[in-house]
Formats: C-alpha cells, structure tokens, sequence
C-alpha cells in the first residue's frame, strides 16, 4: 500500500507514540488532582503547552486544547467574545465545513469572500466586504474575519498576514484555520497579526483526537462549562498522552520542515513532470507557488474523479477526489466551484498529498499506474 | 428495455451492479460496458475486489447499485 493522502491524515511520528506511552500506561493521574501522583502529568501538561506556544510565537496561556480542528473552528466562531448582541462573521469561499456549518446561525450574518481563479483571497475584495454600509455589516466590533491559512483541497497558501491587517483596521478579529498548515509551513502568530488559530494534531503527525486554540486572553467564552480545566474555558479532564503527542510531534515537524519542504518538493515536480511527459490533460488547481508542499490537487479532462481514485485503491494507492457522483447526483466541492475549474475537467478532481515518509520511487510507482488508469 | 451486453466477451444481461460499478469506475457516461469477468481482466484485478467495492458503495448508499 502507498498512502498519498496526508491531507486526510498522517501517520503517527514514533517518537510522538513512545513520549505517550508512559501517560498511557504508567502515569495515568488525573493532572487536577492535588496528589505527588498527579505532578508528572501536570507538568507533561505544562511543558507541552509551552512547547506548542514556541511553535507558533505565542505565549502559553494562549494555547488551548481541545478534540481538534472542528472543535477549535467551532469554538473560535460561536463564542468569540463580543460587546454587541448580533455577530457577523466573514468567510473565504472555500473554508472547511466546520467553518461554513458553524456559521449556518440564525444569530450571525454570514458574509463570504469570494477567491481568485488559484483560491486566494484578494485584499480588496475582503475591503469590500469590510467597507458595506453599516446597516449591512452592523457594528465592525462585533465582526470576525475567518480565513483559513491554507486550503485543504488545493493547497492554496492564504496572505493572512495581510488579510489580518485588513481586518484589525476595520475593528474586527482575525481567526484562521491553519489545519493544514501549523508544523508544515512557518507560522508566527504575533507577527502574522492572528487572534485565534485552530490546529489538529494528526495532520501533523501527532495522535488523533486532540487539537488546539490558540486565542489572545479575553477573546473568547467558555466552549462548554464544567470544572476548572483550561482555565475554565473548556472543562474536563486533559487528554495527557494525546496532548504529550501532539507537542513532540510538532516540534519535531517545525524542527524538520526546511528539509521536509526540499524533499516534498521534489516529490511533487516528479509527479507533475510524468504526467507532462505523458500528455495528459490536466489543470493543476490551486496557486502555483504559494502552496502546501506535497500538495496537488489536479483535474483530468473527461474523467471521473471518484473513479480514478478507487482504480488506484484497487492497485494499492491511497489518494482523494474532488468530486463524487451516482446516477442521480454529481456533487463537485464547493472548492473546486469557487476556482471555476471548467466542468469538462472539474468532475475529474483528484487530491494527491505526499507526506514526509513518501519516496521517489513511490512517486514514480504512483504517477505510472496513474497514467496507465488515466488512459483506460 | 435495452438488454445490455459485454463489449469484450458479449454475455448478455448484465445485472445492475455489474453496470453499476463500470459506471462507477469507468464514468457515468460510458456506452459500453463490461461484464464482472472481462471488467476484472481489462483493469487487472480480480472479481473478488470488484465485489467488495460494490458492498462498500451499496453500505454507502450509492444508487447505481441493487
């Protein structure tokens, strides 16, 4: 089996799986008890907030955690602080669901950004948005801009730092799923001007089920209520080992990603430059520079995503499609609508994301089966 | 109405899965379909894996499927 598909998920870093075993097994403690039994758990809790603070510039009491990247977009939109009683929240086109679903609020208006034929979101655009007469928009204070630092179908690579500025300057929040972005591409969240930033740990290479919120003290409510965890933002008893996790795991990505970068890189011309070779007709989607690596996301002329994709399951090869259909729906993503991919190419929507443990002979394997499969 | 057949072999009426999964591999659109036996050998796979990828897309719901 080749897996190709680390958009979806990654594997679990070993050294991420061997610093959990002790809180799985042997250090068990509830870390809110006051007993000496409890003080290597609080203190793996300690540490490990501290080390996912480095990683992304900010301070640890800013770093809650939480189930993961639905949770944190959740929470980061429904119960973001605000003076006023009616919330208005801007989106990009082409967020996740759990963005999208979670602002489906009779009590939010909910205005969306379009994207540019690669994905991104143009400055002047969100200006627009910003800049509506106040009867539309109502008061600016109670707006948050939400735009996700890199998009998972098409790798698209936000300019948050811009977008973010837009955004203070009209007296808005700024959050940004950076799902699959935090331990893949540098982030600092104080230079970059984010208030809140939701992270998942398996996407890079941490345990599932475990995620986090970054967030500037004050702007935001209790997710739900209960004991004094997180300080009393998100009550329940830590999830040490998963926490313990998801730390290692992303310092040993942030420690690794100038060379992981080189070497996905070059994974990605190998595939696309076979492709070339074999003349198929194919749109790459997305922005062609400012983009995850290891990210591609392409559409075939005349073909079936959903077919491609479990021809290559058939042969062992694990990739995505943007697009499903049976004899009654054609359902193409809500990303690959907003770039306007042609409809001759769109239903033909594929997501290949090679991860750090992929191989250039693994690539290769892939782009020659996937040629042969394309010319069926 | 219209029985199909196999283009590589000609065995008639093929059953619903089997023009099921040739549209769900092949594309919606196909005109021309295979049996199980002669779609297994024109994509190199056995019948066996046509047959549980039909289980996965009928637990899934899919209505190209009996």
């Amino acid at each position: 089996m080749i897996y190709a598909d680390n958009a979806a998920t990654t594997k679990l870093d070993m050294d991420a799986f061997e610093a959990m075993k002790p809180f799985l097994l042997e250090e068990y403690a509830n870390p809110s008890q006051p007993y000496s039994f409890s003080r290597k758990a609080k203190k793996a809790l300690k540490d490990a907030r501290k080390t996912i603070a480095e990683c992304i510039h900010a301070e640890p009491e800013e770093i809650f955690f939480t189930s993961g990247g639905t949770e944190s977009n959740n929470w980061a939109i429904k119960n973001y602080t605000v003076s006023s009683d009616i919330h208005h929240v801007i989106t990009s086109a082409i967020e996740h669901h759990s963005v999208l679903n979670a602002c489906k609020n009779p009590y939010f208006g909910h205005f969306m950004i379009p994207v540019d034929n690669y994905g991104t979101v143009k400055a002047e655009e969100l200006i627009k948005i910003l800049e509506r007469p106040r009867e539309a928009v109502a008061s600016c204070e109670s707006t948050l801009v939400s735009v996700m630092m890199a998009n998972n179908e098409i790798g698209t690579i936000q300019p948050v730092r811009e977008l973010a500025e837009i955004a203070h300057a009209h007296g808005a929040w700024f959050h940004t799923d950076a799902v699959q972005a935090v331990g893949h591409i540098p982030i600092d969240v104080k230079a970059m001007g984010i208030d809140m930033l939701s992270a998942s740990a398996h996407k890079f290479n941490g345990p599932k089920g475990i995620g986090f919120l970054y967030s500037k003290n004050g702007l935001l409510q209790p997710f739900h209520n209960g004991g004094s965890q997180e300080s009393g933002m998100r009550a329940g008893t830590e999830n040490v080992p998963a926490i313990v996790g998801m730390a290692v795991a992303l310092k040993k990505n942030i420690a690794q990603m100038k060379q992981n970068t080189v070497h996905l890189s070059k994974l990605t011309e190998i595939f696309l430059s076979v492709l070339h070779q074999a003349d198929i007709d194919f749109i790459l989607n997305g922005q062609p520079t400012d983009r995850l690596p290891g990210n591609i996301n392409i559409s075939i002329k005349g073909k079936s995503g959903e077919g491609l994709m479990h021809l290559l399951d058939l042969k062992g090869i694990c990739i995505s499609t943007g697009s499903a259909c049976d004899s009654v729906n054609q359902q193409i993503s809500h990303v690959i609508k907003a770039i306007h991919v042609p409809d001759n190419y769109a239903e033909g929507t594929i997501r290949i994301t090679f991860g750090k443990e992929n191989t250039e002979q693994e690539v290769l394997k892939i782009a020659n089966i996937f040629i042969k499969i394309a010319n069926i | 109405m219209k029985k199909i057949e196999c283009i590589a072999c000609g065995e008639k009426n093929l059953s619903k899965n089997t023009i099921g999964i040739n549209k769900k591999l092949l594309g919606t659109d196909i005109k021309n379909f295979y049996c199980m036996d002669c779609l297994a050998d024109y994509l190199e796979i056995t019948v066996d894996d046509l047959l549980e990828k039909i289980e996965e897309f009928k637990e899934e719901g899919c209505t190209l499927f009996s």
